[in-house]
C-alpha cells in the first residue's frame, strides 16, 4: 500500500468521525485538521482504535488577537505510516480542555507542560497543576505572547555593565550613532537648517 | 662545620609557608567535582578521557562535593539549577575554586534575554577562572585548567576568601534572584 | 523495612545530563519514583519565537547538546516544508553524511556512557576517543565540533573540504576493524553481562502504553520502526540499509541494538560518499535578504529518526519575520517522565542509571 492510499484512508476515515472545520494535506505523511471541542475525544478514542496508537506531541499555541488558544494533537501511526494534527481553538481567557489520559497515557506529562506555559486547565489529569520544569514561578505563563522575557530579565538578574572604550571600536562612533547623526541633521535640514 | 643560622619566624609566617606547602599539592592534585551544570559539559568528556589526558595535569573527577576542590559551572544557569549549585558550593570544603566555561556564565551569552538564565555567574559565587567560547573546545577547556593552577601559585585563586568577605551581599543577590535559596518541593518536605 | 527517600542527581556521576531521579526506596528496591527536569530549561521555545527565520540557525542546534545536529535538520524540514522550498541533491546527500556521523558519534557515547554507572572504565575511553576522532572531522567540514550551524533551510552552509571523503573512509575502516573489540568490551563482556543481561525489561506492551519510540520500540516489538524507512526524508530511500530489531528488550539488547546501528551508519555513510556527485549545495531563500525572508502561513511537523527515536519540530507561522510558534518534541518524553514513574518502581536503586542511560533520556531535551 502506498502512502498516498494512507491519506485517503485517514480522509475516509475522518468522514466517519466528526466534521471537520479544515483540512490540508502538508506531504505525503503528514495531514492536519481542525476540529470543534467537543469533537476532539470522540475522534482521538476513534483514531487510536484505527491504529494512530502513539501520541507523538501535545502543545498549544498562542492567539491573542482572536483571543483563543489552540491545542494541538500529534498522532502517529506505525504500520500505516502518518502523522494526523488535530488542533481545536479554546478561549483564551478562561481555557479549559478536559484531558485525554484516559486515552493516551502518555499525554500526562505534556498536559503539565501545557498547563505550565500557557495555562491551559485539564481537567481530568490528576496532577496537571503541579509545576514541572519551572520552580517558584510567579508571573503569567511564559509561552502566552504578551509576556516578554527581556523585561523579565531585566527586572530579576543583573547584567553585565561594561565600559565605554568595549562598546566601543577604536573611539570610532557606532553605526547607530552615526546613523542617529544623520537622521537628526535630514531632521534639522527639514526644519531650514534649525 | 658551620652553624646554619635559624631565624625566629612569627606564627603568621609559619601559617604562611605551611600554607605555600599545601597550595604547591593541591595544584598538582586538583579533583573536580562532575556536577554538569549545562551544555559545555560535552567537552568535559574528550578532556576527561585518553583523547586529551586531563589526568597528566593531576587533575580528575571527584563524586561528592565534600571531597572536590574545583567547581566547573559549565554553562547557563537556570534558576533552579542556580538554587542546587549553591547547596553544592557551601558544601564543598576550603579552599575551593569556581571555572566558568562558556559566554552564558560572563554575560547570559546567547541566553541574556531569557526568563530564566541568570545574567552573571559572579554575582551569586564567586568566580576564579572563565573560560570564554560558545562552546569552548577542549584545547581552551584544558588551558583554563593550566590558569587555574597559575592562580592558585600566585595566590590569586581567593574565590573562597572574596565569599566570606562579602556574604552578604552575595546572599542579597541570591535572594533577589531566586526569592529563597532553600528547595523545597515535593520530595524534600 | 523503612521506607526511605533518595535521589539521584542532579549532582551524581551516574546521571546523564542535569536531571535528577528522586526515589522512594525499601532496603534497595524502589517503591515511587519521579524524574525533576527543568535544570536545564532557558526559554528555549520563546527565544525562537523572538528571532527571525535564519537567526534561529545560531540557536537550534543548541537544544540538545549530545545530538546537536537533528535539531538543525529538523529546523530545516519544517522551514523548507513551509516555504516550499526544494533543496539540491548534493545539500540531501551532505546532510545525510552529517546525520550518520552524528548517529555514530551518540551512540558510541551512550555505548561509553554505559561503563560509567557499571564501573568498566575501559570502555568508556575507547569510545570517547573514536567520538572525538568524528568531532575532529566535523572540524574539518563545518568549523565547529559540537554545535555545526551547518544544516541551514535551503541547503547546508558550504561544501565539503577537499580529501575530506579519504578521511572518513580511513576512520570507518578503523572503526569497523575495531567492532568485535568493541563487542567484547561492553554487550559480550561476562563482568558486564551479570549487571545488564535481564535487567530493565521493556515489554511489548509497555512500549505502546507510553509511546516509546527508537531503539526502545524496536528491541521490543522486532518490527523495523524507522522514520528513516517509514517516512523517508533526505535520500534515505536511494540507500540500502537495515533496521537492526530484537523480540526481548532488556539492557544488554537495547545497547547491542545501538552498536548495530553503529555498522549500518557505517554502510550509508559508504554508500552516500559513493553516490555523492557535484552540485550546488544552497538554494539562495530570498532575493537578497535572508534576514527580512518571509515565511508562508502554515502548521508543519518534520519529524527525523534521531538515536532516541522520532524527534520533531512543530513550527507555526503566521507570514512574518519570525517563527510564531517552535514547539519541540522530544525524543526521550515519554520513556524519561512517564517511564520513570510507572515503570521504575519495582526495580533496584542501581538500575536507575541504568535505565537513564540505556533508554536514552536526554534531558536537556526534556526541558528546553
Amino acid at each position: 500500500m502506498n502512502s498516498m492510499n494512507n491519506i485517503e484512508h485517514v480522509q475516509s476515515l475522518m468522514k466517519d468521525i466528526c466534521s471537520p472545520i479544515k483540512e490540508n494535506i502538508i506531504d505525503q505523511f503528514q495531514i492536519a485538521y481542525e476540529l470543534k471541542q467537543d469533537d476532539i475525544h470522540k475522534t482521538l478514542g476513534y483514531l487510536k482504535n484505527a491504529g494512530w496508537i502513539q501520541l507523538s506531541y501535545l502543545s498549544a499555541v498562542d492567539w491573542p488577537d482572536t483571543n483563543e488558544i489552540e491545542v494541538v494533537y500529534i498522532l502517529m501511526n506505525w504500520k500505516k505510516p502518518v502523522h494526523i494534527q488535530l488542533r481545536t481553538r479554546i478561549d483564551r481567557e478562561n481555557p479549559v480542555m478536559p484531558s485525554i489520559i484516559s486515552i493516551y497515557e502518555g499525554a500526562k506529562y505534556y498536559e503539565r507542560e501545557a498547563h505550565e506555559f500557557f495555562g491551559v486547565k485539564f481537567p481530568g489529569n490528576p496532577d496537571y497543576e503541579k509545576q514541572l520544569i519551572l520552580e517558584k514561578w510567579d508571573d503569567m505563563p511564559p509561552m502566552r505572547k504578551d509576556f516578554d522575557p527581556r523585561q523579565y530579565s531585566d527586572a530579576h538578574f543583573v547584567g553585565r555593565e561594561y565600559s565605554h572604550d568595549f562598546t566601543e571600536l577604536n573611539n570610532q562612533p557606532s553605526k547607530q550613532a552615526k546613523r542617529q547623526q544623520r537622521k537628526t541633521r535630514i531632521n534639522s535640514l527639514d526644519k531650514g537648517g534649525k | 662545620m658551620k652553624s646554619t643560622k635559624f631565624t625566629e619566624l612569627t606564627q603568621e609566617q609559619i601559617d604562611r609557608k605551611w600554607w605555600e606547602i599545601g597550595d604547591f599539592f593541591r595544584r598538582n592534585s586538583l579533583w573536580m567535582l562532575m556536577y554538569c551544570t549545562g551544555c559545555c559539559a560535552i567537552e568535559l568528556p574528550p578532556a576527561m578521557t585518553s583523547a586529551y589526558d586531563m589526568e597528566r595535569l593531576g587533575m580528575g573527577p571527584m563524586a561528592t562535593p565534600r571531597q572536590a576542590d574545583v567547581l566547573l559551572v559549565t554553562g547557563y544557569l537556570s534558576l533552579k539549577t542556580l538554587r542546587r549549585l549553591i547547596y553544592t558550593y557551601e558544601q564543598m570544603s576550603e579552599p575551593k575554586y569556581i571555572v566558568g566555561f562558556g559566554s552564558c556564565t560572563i554575560n547570559g551569552g546567547i541566553y541574556h534575554d531569557s526568563h530564566v538564565v541568570i545574567n552573571r555567574l559572579d554575582r551569586y559565587v564567586p568566580v576564579d577562572v572563565y573560560v570564554a567560547g560558545c562552546m569552548p573546545n577542549t584545547e581552551a577547556v584544558m588551558n583554563g585548567f593550566v590558569d587555574l593552577m597559575d592562580l592558585i601559585k600566585s595566590k590569586k585563586a581567593d574565590g573562597w576568601k572574596r565569599y566570606h568577605d562579602n556574604y552578604d551581599w552575595y546572599k542579597k543577590n541570591q535572594e533577589e534572584a531566586l526569592g529563597e535559596v532553600r528547595i523545597k518541593d515535593e520530595f524534600h518536605e | 523495612m523503612r521506607e526511605m527517600k533518595l535521589f539521584l542527581g542532579p549532582q551524581h556521576p551516574g546521571m546523564h545530563g542535569n536531571a535528577a531521579v528522586h526515589m522512594f526506596v525499601e532496603g534497595d528496591i524502589i517503591k515511587k519514583s519521579y524524574l525533576l527536569p527543568g535544570m536545564l530549561h532557558r526559554g528555549f521555545e520563546k527565544g525562537m519565537e523572538r528571532k527571525t527565520w535564519v537567526n534561529n540557525i545560531s540557536l537550534i542546534p543548541r537544544v540538545c547538546v549530545v545530538e546537536p545536529d537533528i535539531n538543525e535538520l529538523s529546523f530545516a524540514l519544517a522551514t523548507e516544508k513551509l516555504a516550499g522550498i526544494d533543496v539540491p541533491d548534493r545539500a540531501k546527500w551532505i546532510r545525510m553524511l552529517i546525520m550518520e556521523l552524528a548517529r555514530i558519534t551518540i551512540h558510541l557515547m551512550a555505548y561509553g556512557g554505559l561503563g560509567s554507572p557499571t564501573g568498566n572504565y575501559t570502555l568508556m575511553h575507547h569510545a570517547h576517543a573514536d567520538r572525538n576522532t568524528i568531532l575532529n572531522i566535523f572540524e574539518k567540514i563545518t568549523g565547529h565540533r559540537v554545535y555545526h550551524q551547518y544544516i541551514v533551510p535551503g541547503g547546508v552552509r558550504k561544501d565539503l573540504p577537499n580529501g575530506i571523503e579519504q578521511e572518513i573512509h580511513a576512520f570507518l575502516d578503523d572503526l569497523e576493524s575495531r567492532y568485535e573489540e568493541y563487542r567484547r568490551l561492553g554487550v559480550a563482556n561476562p563482568t558486564l553481562l551479570k549487571r545488564i543481561k535481564d535487567t530493565i525489561m521493556l515489554p511489548e506492551e509497555v512500549v505502546w502504553n507510553l509511546g516509546v519510540t527508537g531503539i526502545g520500540m524496536r528491541s521490543a516489538t522486532n518490527k523495523a520502526y524507522d522514520i528513516r524507512k517509514v517516512m523517508p526524508y533526505c535520500h534515505y530511500d536511494k540507500v540500502e540499509f537495515d533496521v537492526p530489531v530484537s523480540s526481548y528488550s532488556d539492557a544488554r539488547s537495547r545497547v547491542d541494538l545501538k552498536l548495530q546501528e553503529v555498522v549500518q551508519s557505517i554502510r550509508i555513510i559508504r554508500q552516500v560518499l559513493d553516490k555523492m556527485e557535484d552540485g550546488p549545495v544552497r538554494v539562495p531563500l530570498d532575493k537578497g535578504q535572508a534576514m527580512r525572508w518571509r515565511v508562508p502561513k502554515g502548521y508543519v511537523y518534520a519529524p527525523i529518526e534521531s538515536s532516541r527515536g522520532e524527534f520533531g519540530y512543530y513550527m507555526v507561522s503566521n507570514g512574518g519575520t519570525h517563527p510564531y510558534r517552535v514547539g519541540v518534541r522530544g525524543a526521550s518524553y515519554p520513556q524519561g517522565l512517564l517511564g520513570i514513574e510507572k515503570y521504575l518502581p519495582g526495580t533496584r536503586i542501581d538500575d536507575a542509571a541504568l535505565w537513564v542511560d540505556t533508554m536514552g533520556v536526554c534531558s536537556p531535551e526534556i526541558d528546553r
